[in-house]
């Protein structure tokens, strides 16, 4: 086989192309400050001149972009990193239902400005009802994503909200609705599409450079359940220290178990018992299958088929081309790796900013490489949306339909058969037992 | 009603219909499955009815969620009692498509009070049961805000004529707390009239909600939806927002700006982008692109030509996105401006334009360019790519002018062809300063590296210059290039009379890129300088060089290296090199391996990375194959290690190949 004509899905121990020679990763910072010459700015996403919005020589205290926390643990923790790096934002208050979390996040943000005016917030809507906040890092657990992004929305703050943003497919169109009626500005923590290697790739896959697309991969990171259930009861710790209500919040009720306060794995991808829980097909599908949609064109759809086949999944959208779910069979790349398909070349990157390709030719022009999957720049879009009002990357629409993707791959995975979906009613045609897991209840008080 | 309203609203229809299916889609199983669901479902109330523990009914629920018919309604109504069982029922009652639902969640108004009645109302709004409206109303009243809210918000997701009426009469005398919930409701239900196709009762709804003394947020979600209901009619009040001084509002205008379709919405917001303040111009320019309308293409030039400083800078922007071949006159005279942002912006949308005319059209402006405008177009023939620009760039490359010539070179390094090494090369021995020459070196090595072999007799004369510096950097020009010609004159060089070039030259070996086999040729050049080579970090990097030849180089067979590696130990005499060696060795499931490995470990300094090797190997298939062999070679691992978790290995691998 002659990797650099041979469109290939067979398991491979190295890379089929020599490696790009490497640059050493970089943020976005020290993108910034190596990107003098214009040529290595070609592959990157694009970011607003800070002089169009008004940053040139620093910003003006009423310029900033007054920002709030909710759920700052350990990946929030890393997108607040982010956030506090911009010169036009100030953090002003954190809300956690968990005490050592809001106090690490005040004494961070304090030693920061300097002052100790970062305020603390056990109760979402009590941050929610502040004036003078704009926006809002949504980096809870999953189970909470979508209920405290509508709060959000419905309290006039744009937000950037961690993945998976929803829990099942009607939270997932109830969110662009959301979004939509509010005019608030929504970028999902998908920071991939604004990676130069992914949309290196995609670009590739958009433009006809692999010839017609056939096939697109994507790794889910587990296509199998994360157990939600109800655990013997634990004695409940004071409210002020964890709120155990606030913390189910819109999950269906049960007692305090402390094993359940992972709030990265709890009610992922709907917490369905047996052997739905979708939290893996969600965990990383929200940004590999968001890359495939992406590279395919389909941003406002999704797939028609879905179908377990072994250890993958295989859908099928209405213009022909294959997705294919699976963990395996995949190039050194690094994790959340993505894989397109044309009749006349291939080519796969991940999370090490490498590129491989069916031929060198393909990579000309693919830019600096950026390895460790930095949120910066996608982080840097948002806040640039927040000021112009223009549509994130990542917006509402965009992780409406990849979430419901995975979603709707999750709900044939459960019901370990295929399934056919038609993406204008948002229906699985004449399948009314996967119809009724297009939805579930939300705990009182909590609606959308 | 127009495209983009259609996309909209179909969007707003599709939620619509799928809440409101879960409550009458047709069931379609297959008669087995419908068996099987039916003896599920039979043993699922049977655990609702038992005295099974609260974890398990609640689990139950879930799967009635799913197999649940009108049957298990009654095994369920009672749990919306129960504050720990509550949401577990709704679950399965919201997604049984059956009246009866209704009827339970209807009925269950009248029993429960607080939060588990929000929820009870919260699941009649997600089913959007018509029969409730009744209820709700009365709701409405309710001294509980939470309930008021509820059932107002339930309302609007129920819409039709009796709930809009009763929402709209709320919104003039409900509580202050209750109110912004009203004009949710409200909103709901114009958001359906809208998905209708009636606007003019939408736009009705949200002029109430307008006029209403209403929270903020759900003013600017009126203002929004009062303008997208009018649709053309609504550019009056889309202007108004773009000229209030309340951040807000100007805000919720640039969202719609971008949602409202029509010509006549774009001329207007053109003529709004003359005369709004400086400040908002580039925000509402942004806004007027995003709207892909090619009437726009007009005012981003004008802007571009004649805007201020953030205005020209927001439309390059655009344009380095939505850049089309006719904007290139005005995109090279940004490039050639006097501001330095803006002529980096303008070379950036240049370089960034898509199409398949668009190099044809930049390489027809170069004979004629001058000055900047002729720089830029020199630089973007090589960031571009333009290979049919080679030509021009080639003479520009003796330019008089300084600065056209260093971008002559650079450019040469990205698209030259092996002949322009020798011309490289040539301007290397004749440039005059540092920076020339350091511009010079970046494109020679660029050539080089994507040239190959081909340009390696080019690089020839530049090894044997009497210049110190041009002969270093002639290493890595063929380090670059590569083949056979090259790795000799490398080769060579370790023989320098200069020692800072005989130094590079042994680098350069040690790091000859390991494309094997084609670069096997280095190893003869390492394997002397290893054993004999004339300082001992020659021989270091040598033996490193080697090692790492018979580690990358896939045509050697395994008992070849082995071969290799054994014939190089005597001239190792570092610990470090011998660790290489076991490191080379244990990649190898060879049995020779093993021999050489034992002998290793009689080596103190390397004993247990030996001994540590042999245990990995005898794990694989080498026990299959050499049983004997792996015997001994373990029995040697527990004589000399020291290190227990290695003895224990050697001791289980052992008892193994008993």
């Amino acid at each position: 086989m002659n990797p650099a004509t041979t469109p290939s899905s067979e398991p491979l121990s190295q890379p089929q192309s020599r490696p790009h020679p490497a640059a050493s990763p970089l943020n976005r910072r020290r993108f910034l400050k190596a990107a003098a010459q214009v040529g290595a700015l070609l592959a990157m996403p694009q970011i607003v001149s800070a002089k169009v919005l008004g940053m040139d020589g620093g910003v003006a205290a009423s310029e900033r972009i007054v920002l709030g926390g909710i759920g700052i643990g350990n990946r929030g923790s890393y997108d607040l990193g982010c956030f506090l790096q911009e010169p036009d934002v100030q953090f002003v208050a954190v809300c956690d239902v968990k005490e050592a979390r809001r106090q690490a996040v005040k004494k961070r943000a304090d030693d920061k400005y300097g002052n100790h005016d970062c305020a603390t917030y056990r109760d979402l809507r009590e941050l929610l009802a502040r004036d003078d906040i704009d926006a809002v890092l949504i980096a809870t657990g999953p189970n909470w994503h979508f209920a405290a992004a509508t709060l959000a929305a419905n309290a006039g703050k744009d937000m950037y909200c961690e993945k998976p943003c929803t829990k099942n497919i009607a939270q997932s169109l109830a969110l662009a609705a959301t979004m939509r009626r509010t005019g608030r500005v929504f970028q999902a923590g998908t920071q991939r599409r604004s990676l130069p290697n992914f949309a290196f790739a995609v670009h590739l896959a958009q433009t006809g450079r692999l010839g017609p697309l056939r096939t697109l991969y994507a790794q889910p990171a587990g296509l199998k359940a994360i157990m939600s259930g109800w655990l013997p009861p634990e004695p409940e710790p004071p409210k002020e220290e964890v709120d155990w209500d606030l913390y189910l919040g819109p999950a269906a009720w049960r007692p305090f178990n402390k094993r359940e306060l992972d709030g990265f794995n709890f009610e992922k991808g709907g917490g369905f018992m047996g052997a739905f829980g979708g939290g893996g097909c969600l965990e990383w599908g929200s940004h590999c299958v968001d890359l495939c949609q992406w590279a395919n064109q389909t941003d406002n759809t999704a797939p028609i088929e879905y179908e377990p086949t072994g250890n993958q999944l295989h859908a099928r959208y209405a213009n022909g081309v294959k997705l294919v779910l699976r963990d395996d069979h995949w190039l050194p790349l690094g994790s959340c790796p993505v894989r397109f398909e044309g009749d006349t070349g291939w080519v796969e990157t991940a999370d090490n900013g490498d590129i491989a390709a069916s031929s060198n030719d393909l990579l000309v022009g693919r830019g600096p490489k950026i390895g460790g999957y930095p949120a910066d720049f996608h982080i840097r879009n948002f806040l640039d949306c927040v000021k112009t009002r223009a549509q994130p990357r990542a917006n509402a629409d965009v992780a409406c339909w990849s979430h419901i993707t995975c979603h709707a791959a999750n709900i044939a995975l459960f019901l370990n058969r295929k399934v056919t979906f038609d993406p204008k009613t948002c229906m699985f045609i004449g399948d009314e037992q996967a119809n009724r897991l297009r939805s579930e209840a939300l705990r009182e008080p909590w609606r959308a | 009603m127009t495209h983009t309203m259609q996309r909209l609203t179909r969007r707003g229809l599709a939620l619509a219909m799928l809440v409101s299916t879960l409550a009458a889609a047709p069931i379609h199983l297959a008669a087995a499955d419908a068996a099987d669901a039916a003896a599920k479902q039979r043993d699922l109330i049977k655990v609702l009815q038992s005295d099974a523990p609260k974890a398990q009914k609640a689990i139950t629920c879930k799967e009635l969620a799913i197999y649940g018919t009108p049957d298990a309604v009654p095994a369920l109504a009672p749990l919306l009692e129960d504050p720990e069982l509550a949401s577990w029922a709704r679950i399965a009652l919201e997604a049984i498509p059956d009246p009866a639902a209704d009827d339970a969640l209807h009925a269950a108004l009248g029993k429960v009070q607080g939060r588990l009645l929000v929820g009870v109302i919260n699941s009649i709004g997600v089913r959007r049961d018509a029969n409730a409206v009744g209820a709700l109303t009365e709701r409405l009243k309710d001294g509980d805000a939470d309930v008021a809210s509820a059932a107002a918000e339930a309302l609007g997701h129920i819409g039709g004529d009796a709930a809009t009426t009763a929402l709209r009469q709320s919104l003039a005398d409900a509580p202050a707390g209750v109110r912004g919930s009203v004009a949710q409701g409200c909103i709901f239900c114009a958001e359906q009239e809208l998905a209708a196709g009636r606007n003019a009762e939408a736009a009705q709804l949200y002029d109430a909600v307008r006029q209403a003394d209403v929270p903020k947020e759900r003013l600017l979600e009126a203002i929004r939806g009062a303008i997208l209901a009018r649709q053309s009619a609504g550019i009056p009040l889309l202007l108004e927002q773009l000229r209030s001084p309340d951040k807000a509002r100007f805000g919720i205008g640039l969202r719609v700006a971008r949602e409202l379709p029509g010509v006549d919405v774009t001329k207007a917001l053109a003529a709004e982008l003359e005369q709004a303040p400086t400040a908002r111009q580039p925000l509402v320019l942004l806004a007027l692109a995003d709207r892909n309308d090619a009437a726009v293409m007009p005012v981003l030039h004008k802007a571009i030509e004649s805007g201020a400083k953030p205005l020209r800078l927001a439309a390059l922007d655009v344009l380095q996105r939505a850049g089309t071949v006719e904007c290139i006159p005005v995109l090279l005279q940004a490039a050639a401006d006097a501001d330095a942002d803006v002529a980096q912006s303008g070379k950036l949308a240049l370089l960034k334009l898509e199409g398949p005319d668009a190099n044809a059209a930049l390489l027809a402006r170069l004979p004629q360019a001058t000055g900047k405008a002729r720089l830029a177009l020199i630089q973007l023939a090589g960031e571009r790519h333009i290979t049919e620009a080679l030509p021009a760039i080639v003479a520009a490359a003796g330019d008089a002018d300084a600065g056209v010539r260093a971008a002559a070179v650079t450019s040469l390094g990205a698209i030259g062809e092996a002949p322009q090494a020798a011309a490289l090369v040539s301007l290397l021995e004749k440039a005059a300063t540092s920076p020339e020459r350091d511009g010079l070196e970046k494109a020679l090595l660029a050539l080089s590296a994507r040239c190959g072999a081909a340009c390696a007799p080019d690089l020839l004369p530049l090894a044997k210059s009497s210049d110190v510096a041009l002969r270093l950097i002639a290493l890595q020009a063929l380090a670059a290039a590569g083949g056979p010609d090259a790795l000799a004159a490398v080769a060579a060089a370790v023989n320098d009379t200069d020692d800072s070039v005989a130094d590079e030259a042994v680098r350069t070996l040690s790091t000859w890129p390991g494309n094997w086999p084609e670069d096997a040729g280095v190893a003869d050049p390492l394997l002397a300088l290893a054993k004999s080579g004339k300082k001992a970090s020659y021989q270091v990097l040598g033996l490193r060089g080697y090692l790492q030849f018979v580690q990358g180089d896939r045509q050697l067979k395994d008992d070849e290296r082995v071969a290799r590696v054994k014939d190089l130990l005597p001239f190792i005499k570092r610990p470090e090199e011998k660790r290489v060696a076991i490191a080379t060795l244990s990649g190898i499931p060879s049995t020779g391996v093993l021999d050489v490995l034992v002998a290793l470990a009689s080596d103190p300094a390397v004993t247990e990375d030996a001994c540590s090797a042999i245990v990995n190997l005898t794990a694989g298939e080498l026990r299959n194959t050499a049983k004997e062999q792996c015997r001994t070679a373990l029995q040697t691992v527990l004589e000399k290690t020291r290190n227990d978790a290695t003895k224990q290995r050697a001791a289980g691998a052992l008892k193994k190949l008993d």
